[in-house]
C-alpha cells in the first residue's frame, strides 16, 4: 500500500491486481490471518459489533416507523477505495450500492473537488448515478486516523416518502424519472459532522413527511459517527497497519469462501429458471395515459458455473422497460444479487468479497434491468419489485444444486411475492401522514430440503425479517388491527410446504379527513401465481386484497355482532358474509391505489404471501397434513384433493387420518395423472400451432414476447426453434 | 481434509430423511462441510432405487442421471427412462395443462385463482409411476424450463478428480429432438 497513490490510482491498481491474480487486491495469501488467526477473527467480530451498534443507535435516533419499528436500515464499513469490509444487520440488499457509491465518488475525482476531509458527509439516491430509488438515501463519510483516510462508513435508510408523484415510498406508480422524487445526486450534503441548511430546506419543500425524512438523515449520521468513534478505539488498540491489511483480507477471504462453496457444494453446468411478473393496470387508477396498460414482465435467470467455479448470471430474454416504477439499473440489480448470494452461497463473512466470485452479464439495454441506454426517462420508483422476484429463482436454482451434491440441509425453494401496504391522509392526531406498515417484511420462508418453511418469519429483501408490533403501528396510522392471521395454504402445496404468509384485517379508526390505502408493488403477482412450484409442488396463490367502504361495522359493534378477523372462504369470504357496505370489493387485483378515501369503520384485508413448496404433494407425510388440519393451516379439500390424505374430524375438532383410505386415494391420484397426462410431443404438436396462431394469448403476453425477442435475438431464435416458428415470426 | 468427514453414513441418512433433531441439523449447517458427502449421498440413493445402473447425478428427488451401458440417461426412481440427459427430460414426460376453470378449480378456488388468460399451469408426470415431477406456471409461448444441463465431465474429471470412462460433448440437445418432430 503506497501513501503516494491517489485513491483513483489505488482503485486502478486494485482492478489490475485482481485481473492478474483472480484475488481481490492481488492477495494470493492472507498473511494476517495466517500469522494470528485469533486476532484476525476477534477484530472481525469487533467490526461487526461496531456496525451493529451503529444500527441500534441510528434506528433509535431516527423517528420514522420504517427505521424504528422495522429496522429497515444498514450501516457498513468500507476500505478507502470503497470495497465493503463488513456491515450491520438490516437491509443487506444495499451493500453493493454503498460500495459502488464510494467508488463512484473516487472515479468522479471528488478527491480533488470537493476533496475528502474529516467530518464530510456525502449522499446519493439518484438511480441515474448509482442509486436504487429515491426513498433509499445512501450516505457515506470518509474516516481518518491521524490525518490519513483509512476507511469509509456508509448508511442507508428507507424513507417513508421521498416526494414521488404519489405519496409513499413503494413508488410503483411513477410514470418516469421526473416523478421519482427528490434527487440527491452524488452530493456533499454537510461538513464538520453537520448537515448543510439547504439540504434540510429541500427535504422540507419536496417530501411529504420532512420530520421523518430528516429524522432518518440524522439517524444515518448518528450511526456513522458511532462507527467513527469506535473505529478510532479499535485502530488504536490493534494498530493502523494491522487494520488496513486485515480489512482487505476479510474481503478476499469472503471471495474465497464463496468460490469454495460453489466448488464443493454445486455442480458445473447451465441452470435456467423462468420467472414472470404481471402488472394489470388497464382501466385502473393511474397517473398518465401511457399507464393504462396490462403488462407481463419476463424475468429469466440463466446461471452458468464453469470449471473454475466462476459463476455468471444472464438476463437474456428480459422484457423491456415499463411506464411504471419497476425498472432497475444493473448497478442496483448487482447489489440485490450480492444480497441473494449472501443468503444462499457465501454468508461466512458478508462483505464485497462475493462480488468478485460472480459476474452479472450486462442485461440488454432497454430492458427493465438496464433501462437508461434506451429510455433515459425511465422511472425506478420501485426497482426492487422485479428484482426480488428475479432473485427468488436464485434460491431455487441453488437449492437444486445443493440437492445434487447431497447438502439437503442447505436447500430452499423459491420465494413468492412481496406486497406493501401504504397509508396516506389524516392521522388520528389531525396531521397529514404517509407511510408503510411493515407487514411485507415478514413472509413465510421457503420449503427446505428436509422440512416445511417457517411461518411469517422471513423476507427476501432483508435478513432482518420483522413485521413490527401491531400496537405500535396503530400509533402511527389511524387504523386498528382486527386480525393478523396465518393464511391457510399460503405456502403452496407440496411434500414440504412453504411457511405461511399472514393476512391482516384493518379497520380505519379516528381519521376526520379520511385516509388512502395503496396495495403497492414491491414484487406483487396478482394475475399469475406467485412463482413456479419446485419438484412437482404447486405454486403459491396470487396476491389479492379486499376492502369495504361505508360499512355497517359501527352498528355491528354496538349490537355485539360478529365482525371480521380473517379472510375466510376464498369463494365467499368473511367480509361478504359478515359485513354490509356501500362499496365492497372482495377480490381486487393488485397493485392498486384504492380510489375511495377510506373513513372510520372501513375495512382493508391485506395478505402477505408465504413462500414456495417443494416436492410432489401426494408424498407429504399424512401426519404433517393432520397437524395442519388441526391448526387450521390447511383445508380439508386440499388435504383430500391435493395431498391425497383422507382424515375425519371428531367432536373435539381434532383430526384423525384414515391410513387405508389415504393409500387408496393416493394411488387413485397417481393413476388419474397417468390417465389424463398426454405425451409431451402430442401436446407440443397442438400447442405449437396455437402459439403460431397466438390463440388465446392475452395482449400482455404477446407484448412481452415481442419485447423480449426484439431485445435478445439469441433468446428469440431459441424460442422460435422450440415451437418450430418461421425465422421471421414475431408475436 | 479428513477432519471434516465427521458424519457416519447413518447420520447422513437420518439427515436426508428429516430424522435428526433440528439443533443437530443447525450444527451441521454451521460446521465446515464434509467433503465426502456426495459419495455418501450416492450410496444412500443407490440403495433406494430398484435398479442397478450407476447414479451419476441426482437431478431431482425423483429423477437421476445414470450410466446405462455407454449412455448417460435420465431415469426415474421407478425405472422409467427419459433418454439422453442433454435433452430436457420434460420432452419425454406426460404433460397436463390446467387451461380451463374446471381444471383450475381443483387446485385454486375463488380469489386464490390465477387468471388463465395470463398463464398456463403445466404439470409434468412420470409415465411410469405418475409422480408429479414439476409444475410450471408460464404464459403461452414459454418453452418448458430446462432446469439443469450439468457439465458432467468437468464435474467428475476436474472437480471430483475421477474422470468418467468416456467423455460426451457438453451441449443442449433439446433443439435436435424438436427438429426431428418437425419433419
Ligand atoms: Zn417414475
Amino acid at each position: 500500500m503506497s501513501n503516494e497513490l491517489s485513491l483513483k490510482d489505488q482503485l486502478r491498481l486494485n482492478d489490475q491486481k485482481f485481473a492478474e491474480t483472480g484475488c481481490v487486491f492481488g492477495l494470493e495469501t492472507l498473511p494476517e490471518k495466517e500469522r494470528d488467526p485469533g486476532t484476525y477473527e476477534s477484530v472481525w467480530h469487533t467490526l461487526l459489533g461496531i456496525c451493529n451498534a451503529a444500527w441500534s443507535v441510528g434506528c433509535k435516533v431516527s423517528s420514522s416507523p420504517v427505521a424504528v419499528e422495522g429496522g429497515d436500515a444498514l450501516w457498513a464499513l468500507h476500505t478507502p477505495t470503497g470495497e465493503c469490509i463488513c456491515t450491520s444487520r438490516g437491509i443487506t440488499a444495499h451493500v453493493g450500492l454503498l460500495a459502488s457509491m464510494v467508488r463512484h465518488f473516487i472515479e468522479l475525482d471528488y478527491e480533488t473537488l470537493p476533496g475528502f476531509k474529516p467530518g464530510d458527509i456525502f449522499e446519493n439516491n439518484d438511480p441515474h448515478f448509482g442509486g436504487i430509488h429515491c426513498p433509499d438515501f445512501d450516505t457515506a463519510m470518509p474516516l481518518f486516523y491521524e490525518d490519513k483516510l483509512v476507511a469509509w462508513v456508509s448508511a442507508v435508510t428507507h424513507a417513508n416518502d421521498a416526494g414521488s408523484v404519489l405519496p409513499g415510498s413503494i413508488s410503483f406508480m411513477n410514470p418516469d424519472c421526473f416523478s421519482d422524487g427528490v434527487p440527491v445526486t452524488m452530493e456533499k450534503i454537510g461538513e464538520n459532522d453537520k448537515l448543510y441548511p439547504w439540504y434540510e430546506m429541500r427535504m422540507k419543500s419536496r417530501t411529504r413527511t420532512p420530520e421523518w425524512v430528516m429524522g432518518d438523515t440524522r439517524g444515518r449520521l448518528a450511526g456513522c459517527l458511532t462507527v467513527r468513534d469506535r473505529l478510532q478505539e479499535t485502530i488504536a488498540k490493534y494498530g493502523l497497519d494491522f487494520f488496513l491489511k486485515a480489512s482487505r483480507e476479510y474481503i478476499e477471504d469472503s471471495r474465497r469462501y464463496a468460490v469454495s462453496r460453489i466448488k464443493t457444494q454445486t455442480v458445473p453446468g447451465r441452470i435456467r429458471k423462468s420467472q414472470f411478473k404481471d402488472l394489470a393496470m388497464k382501466g385502473g387508477n393511474v397517473v398518465m395515459p401511457k399507464q393504462d396498460v396490462d403488462i407481463l414482465m419476463n424475468l429469466p435467470m440463466e446461471m452458468t458455473i464453469d470449471e473454475n467455479a466462476a459463476v455468471s448470471f444472464s438476463l437474456a430474454g428480459a422484457s423491456g422497460t415499463v411506464p411504471f416504477g419497476e425498472n432497475i439499473t444493473p448497478t442496483a440489480l448487482a447489489s440485490g444479487l450480492l444480497m441473494g448470494y449472501s443468503h444462499v452461497v457465501g454468508f461466512d463473512m458478508f462483505n464485497s468479497g462475493a462480488t468478485y466470485a460472480m459476474k452479472l452479464q450486462e442485461p440488454p439495454g432497454g430492458t427493465w434491468c438496464n433501462p437508461f441506454p434506451v429510455d433515459y426517462f425511465a422511472a425506478c420508483g420501485l426497482g426492487w419489485a422485479p428484482t426480488v422476484m428475479w432473485l427468488t429463482s436464485l434460491y431455487e436454482v441453488t437449492g437444486r444444486l445443493y440437492h445434487m451434491r447431497g447438502f439437503v440441509e442447505e436447500m430452499s425453494a423459491g420465494a413468492a411475492t412481496t406486497m406493501a401496504a401504504e397509508w396516506s391522509g389524516e392521522n388520528q392526531y389531525g396531521n397529514y401522514t404517509v407511510g408503510l406498515t411493515l407487514e411485507q417484511a415478514s413472509n413465510g420462508s421457503p420449503a427446505r430440503g428436509i422440512g416445511d418453511g417457517e411461518p411469517a418469519a422471513w423476507c427476501i429483501f432483508t435478513a432482518n425479517a420483522d413485521f413490527g408490533n401491531a400496537e405500535i403501528t396503530e400509533l402511527y396510522y389511524p387504523i386498528m388491527y382486527l386480525g393478523r392471521n396465518m393464511q391457510p395454504d399460503s405456502g403452496g402445496y407440496g411434500k414440504f410446504r412453504g411457511g405461511m404468509g399472514h393476512t391482516t384485517i384493518w379497520m380505519v379508526k379516528n381519521t376526520d379527513g379520511g385516509i388512502n390505502y395503496t396495495a403497492a408493488c414491491s414484487g406483487i403477482r396478482s394475475k399469475i401465481t406467485g412463482n413456479h412450484g419446485m419438484y412437482g409442488a404447486y405454486p403459491t396463490m396470487p396476491d389479492r386484497i379486499s376492502y369495504a367502504h361505508n360499512t355497517n361495522i359501527k352498528a355491528l359493534i354496538d349490537d355485539q355482532k360478529p365482525l371480521i378477523h380473517e379472510r375466510g372462504d376464498p369463494e365467499y369470504g368473511d367480509l361478504e358474509q359478515n359485513i354490509k357496505a356501500e362499496i365492497l370489493e372482495a377480490n381486487v387485483v393488485v397493485p392498486v391505489v384504492v380510489e375511495h378515501t377510506l373513513q372510520d369503520y372501513d375495512i382493508v384485508i391485506n395478505p402477505i404471501s408465504g413462500s414456495q413448496a417443494m416436492g410432489d404433494p401426494v408424498e407429504r407425510d399424512p401426519e404433517m397434513v393432520r397437524q395442519d388440519l388441526d391448526t387450521g393451516l390447511t383445508r380439508n379439500w386440499v388435504a383430500e384433493g391435493i395431498n391425497g390424505v383422507i382424515a375425519h374430524k371428531d367432536n373435539n375438532n381434532e383430526w384423525t387420518v384414515d391410513d387405508a383410505a389415504t393409500s387408496d386415494r393416493r394411488q387413485a391420484i397417481l393413476d388419474a395423472r397417468k390417465a389424463r397426462g398426454v405425451p409431451f410431443k402430442e401436446w407440443w404438436l397442438q400447442e405449437s400451432k396455437k402459439v403460431l396462431a397466438k390463440e388465446d394469448m392475452h395482449e400482455a403476453v404477446t407484448d412481452m414476447w415481442r419485447s423480449s425477442m426484439s431485445l435478445s435475438p439469441h433468446y428469440a431464435a431459441e424460442l422460435r426453434s422450440f415451437w418450430n416458428l418461421p425465422d421471421d415470426f414475431e408475436f | 481434509m479428513a477432519d471434516y468427514d465427521i458424519y457416519e453414513l447413518e447420520e447422513i441418512r437420518k439427515l436426508v430423511d428429516g430424522e435428526l433433531p433440528w439443533t443437530t441439523v443447525q450444527q451441521m449447517m454451521k460446521n465446515a462441510k464434509d467433503t465426502d458427502r456426495f459419495d455418501k449421498w450416492i450410496t444412500i440413493l443407490q440403495e433406494r432405487v430398484p435398479w442397478d445402473e450407476y447414479i451419476l447425478l441426482p437431478l431431482t428427488p425423483a429423477l437421476y442421471i445414470v450410466q446405462k451401458d455407454s449412455d448417460r440417461i435420465v431415469k426415474c426412481r421407478c425405472g422409467h427412462e427419459f433418454g439422453d440427459y442433454r435433452v430436457n427430460w420434460k420432452l419425454s414426460a406426460l404433460i397436463y395443462v390446467r387451461d380451463d376453470q374446471e381444471k383450475l378449480s381443483e387446485v385454486y378456488k375463488g380469489l386464490e385463482q390465477p387468471d388463465l388468460k395470463w398463464m398456463q399451469l403445466r404439470e409434468y408426470y412420470c409415465p411410469g409411476c405418475g409422480s408429479q415431477l414439476e409444475v410450471e406456471a408460464l404464459p403461452r409461448g414459454a418453452p418448458p424450463d430446462f432446469e439443469f444441463l450439468p457439465d458432467l465431465d468437468t464435474f467428475y474429471g476436474k472437480w471430483l478428480q475421477r474422470p468418467l470412462p468416456q467423455t460426451v460433448e457438453f451441449k443442449d440437445m433439446t433443439a435436435e429432438v424438436i427438429r426431428s418432430w418437425c419433419s
